[in-house]
């Protein structure tokens, strides 16, 4: 439910590089929208699924998390229209993941179909969302540029046989802080502790980062999280909560506070923060001493999907290296689609990316990121008791 | 938000027949005596049908709120099937009553001081407010009575997030402070904490005041159309100074629409769950967050029933109290 203000001059921002982008990479775009469907069979059986399914698509993601048209530099949503005459609608209507859950429960539950073709969740969610038996297997037969993806994004521990996600982008969850403020680079997870910044911090309301991030702080084990290994660092934030030190728990609108000068330091997302510092040159982004968290977003089909054929369209399209590029230079996030790095690299605008190990983390980056392990679900139960009850007040 | 079902209740002052002015229509106390059957005493005599003319409005209440109300008693003793399934069961589990009180009785409580603080600050501000629209307003008082509702065309979601540039950090109102060299002082009154208003308990209250106010000053100044201004004037004749004017005049005469107006202002405002969301901080959520968390993130739908079951019990307290005391004062026939 909750709208957040956009900042506009972000969008302008990544409408600006989209634009900037989009010269280099306009031909390879026109080349793949002539050559579609090579394989004859492939394309008769998908002109024949798009028409029974009336050419339509209907996607639900995060905001501000592909690249958006401007004119004359149509982003992705468009140029997949243009491409396949699929008639897409895209909605940034997942502010919160556990919020957009609880609207799309209702309907699972009672064993009725979504009016979303694919849902862009994180991965706890997505985990919870196959336990559940509420997603289709992805048509991955009509997906051949699935095999572009990063090894490291390949059969998570929850997705073993990769039949049910694809990732959309991954990122890292770390500190952003504005040095201005700040008046000091900052290093650990203990600096946003520190009482000089009382009033100016925020965490963040996904409680896996937030924890994960304070756990790595503790020296726990984040990949088999722990009940009992957790409680020091509920507690150090709930004192932290208590005393004012925290001044807000927050979804993506850290940014805003970011930005507005509310906040000196928070805990936030990678791409984020590198898309805000381009317009704010005081913010920097870290992954803390003790370690970052590593998540991932996928592509869902929720289960009963309308239009499969489309939607494994789509996957396949944004899997295409050159699109998968621009979307990558537009949100700043890591991609997981092998081939955008050299893409970005040869084109002056976006060659500074290629070399940005938030986005394109070396092996020494890698090993300093950690992925959340899971929770069952009593544990998970305990866990978002206790993180609501801090965040709540 | 709870402006449709409260919104009745404004009518209880306008309804002209105070009980100790003469009839002035020819009404009920006439029809007796043209059928002359005096000695039975007016109340038989009262035709029946009227009451008819509830029956929509009852009905009303009773589809749309008695009845999903009273669905949430069993649900508020039921444990949830599965954790992520929809369904639940009863078990007669008071233990969820207990659990919430345990847990959320301080935000309870902090909920009411909220609502009762912006009630009184709304008070102070729409009393003079309502008293310069009525016997200073002359012909443009209808337009001033617009002004005080324009705020509230603005839906209130919009109004709170405007007001989080409006009271950031560097802010105009705290650029302002600074500049005025007002931000120790009021910092020492406990207005603002670590030199900032976003993401306080007093900009909570100052977002919930703005949305009362109006509720506040229509009922004012209805109640103060009842004041003849001869008795000002007498009041004035007799030398009473402004205060007793006020104290001995305005007062009383417009506490009918004091009790109404506090009545339709701290109901919402106990409730409200877009201020502190946006406004507030962790430390100054209220009541209405922790149920919306309880059911959308935590998924624990029969504790938020008991959650809402017993936020919706204490509010009937403070209108039943209220009504106690505004009884023999509001106009009721």
């Amino acid at each position: 439910m909750t709208p957040f203000a956009h900042h506009e001059g972000r969008r302008t921002f990544l409408r600006r590089l989209a634009w900037g982008a989009s010269g280099a990479l306009l031909t390879p775009a026109l080349l793949q929208a002539c050559g579609r469907g090579p394989g004859g069979g492939g394309e008769g059986a998908d002109k024949e699924g798009a028409d029974k399914e009336g050419g339509e698509l209907v996607i639900s993601s995060f905001p501000l998390y592909i690249d958006p048209s401007r004119p004359g530099a149509p982003g992705s949503v468009e140029r997949f229209q243009r491409d396949t005459g699929i008639r897409l609608r895209y909605g940034e209507d997942v502010n919160d993941v556990r919020q957009f859950f609880a609207r799309i429960r209702p309907a699972l539950a009672a064993g009725q179909t979504l009016p979303q073709d694919i849902v862009v969740l994180t991965s706890w969610m997505a985990a919870r969302l196959i336990e559940l038996g509420w997603l289709e297997p992805l048509p991955f037969e009509r997906i051949p540029n699935a095999s572009n993806l990063i090894p490291s994004l390949r059969k998570p521990s929850w997705d073993p046989e990769q039949r049910f996600s694809l990732p959309w982008q991954s990122g890292i969850a770390g500190i952003a802080y504005n040095i201005k403020a700040t008046g000091r680079e900052l290093r650990s997870i203990d600096d946003l502790f520190d009482p000089a910044l009382k009033g100016r911090v925020s965490a963040l309301l996904e409680m896996r980062d937030t924890m994960g991030l304070l756990m790595l702080a503790d020296g726990k084990d984040v990949s088999r999280p722990g009940w009992s290994d957790a409680q020091p660092s509920f507690d150090r934030l709930e004192r932290a909560r208590r005393d004012g030190q925290i001044r807000r728990f927050t979804g993506n609108d850290y940014q805003t506070d970011l930005l507005a000068g509310n906040l000196a330091a928070c805990i936030g997302w990678s791409g984020d923060v590198a898309q805000l510092a381009l317009e704010q040159p005081d913010l920097r982004f870290v992954v803390p001493e003790s370690g970052g968290i590593l998540w991932a977003d996928l592509m869902l089909m929720p289960r009963g999907a309308r239009h499969p054929n489309a939607a494994a369209r789509w996957m396949n399209w944004v899997y295409d290296p050159p699109q998968a590029a621009r979307i990558a230079a537009a949100v700043q996030y890591i991609s997981p689609v092998e081939g955008v790095r050299q893409i970005l690299a040869k084109d002056p605008a976006t060659a500074a990316l290629a070399s940005n190990p938030l986005m394109f983390p070396g092996p020494a980056e890698q090993r300093r990121l950690h992925l959340f392990g899971p929770l069952s679900e009593a544990d998970e139960a305990r866990w978002d008791e206790r993180f609501a009850r801090i965040t709540q007040g | 938000m709870s402006v449709l079902p409260a919104s009745p209740r404004v009518e209880p002052p306008v309804t002209p027949a105070s009980p100790q002015q003469p009839p002035r229509h020819r009404g009920r106390s006439q029809r007796p005596s043209s059928h002359g059957l005096s000695s039975h005493g007016p109340r038989s005599h009262r035709p029946r049908w009227p009451w008819l003319l509830l029956a929509p409005g009852l009905l009303w209440l009773l589809v749309l709120y008695l009845l999903p109300l009273l669905s949430l008693v069993p649900l508020s003793l039921s444990e949830p099937v599965s954790r992520f399934g929809l369904e639940t069961v009863f078990r007669g589990r008071l233990a969820n009553y207990q659990e919430v009180l345990q847990a959320y009785g301080p935000i309870l409580l902090r909920s009411f001081a909220y609502a009762a603080l912006a009630t009184g600050l709304g008070v102070v501000l729409a009393y003079p407010l309502a008293w310069a629209i009525r016997f200073r307003g002359g012909r443009w008082q209808p337009l001033l009575m617009g002004l005080v509702v324009l705020p509230s065309l603005t839906s209130f979601l919009v109004r709170a997030i405007a007001w989080t540039s409006l009271l950031a950090d560097q802010g105009p109102l705290l650029q302002l402070l600074r500049s005025l060299g007002l931000i120790a002082p009021l910092e020492g009154l406990g207005v603002l904490h670590d030199g900032r208003l976003l993401n306080t308990a007093t900009a909570v209250i100052l977002g919930l005041t703005t949305n009362l106010l109006p509720f506040l000053v229509l009922p004012l100044v209805v109640a103060m159309q009842r004041i003849d201004p001869v008795l000002l004037e007498a009041a004035d004749d007799l030398h009473a100074g402004a205060l007793r004017r006020f104290t001995q005049v305005v007062w009383p005469l417009s506490r009918p629409g004091l009790a109404a107006g506090i009545l339709l202002s701290l109901i919402p405002a106990a409730g409200d769950v877009v201020n502190p969301r946006f406004l507030g901080g962790p430390n100054n959520q209220m009541i209405a967050n922790s149920i919306d968390n309880l059911l959308l993130v935590q998924l624990q739908a029969p504790r938020a029933a008991a959650l809402t079951l017993v936020l919706m019990a204490l509010i009937s307290v403070a209108v039943l109290l209220q009504l106690r005391r505004g009884l023999e004062e509001l106009p009721l026939p």
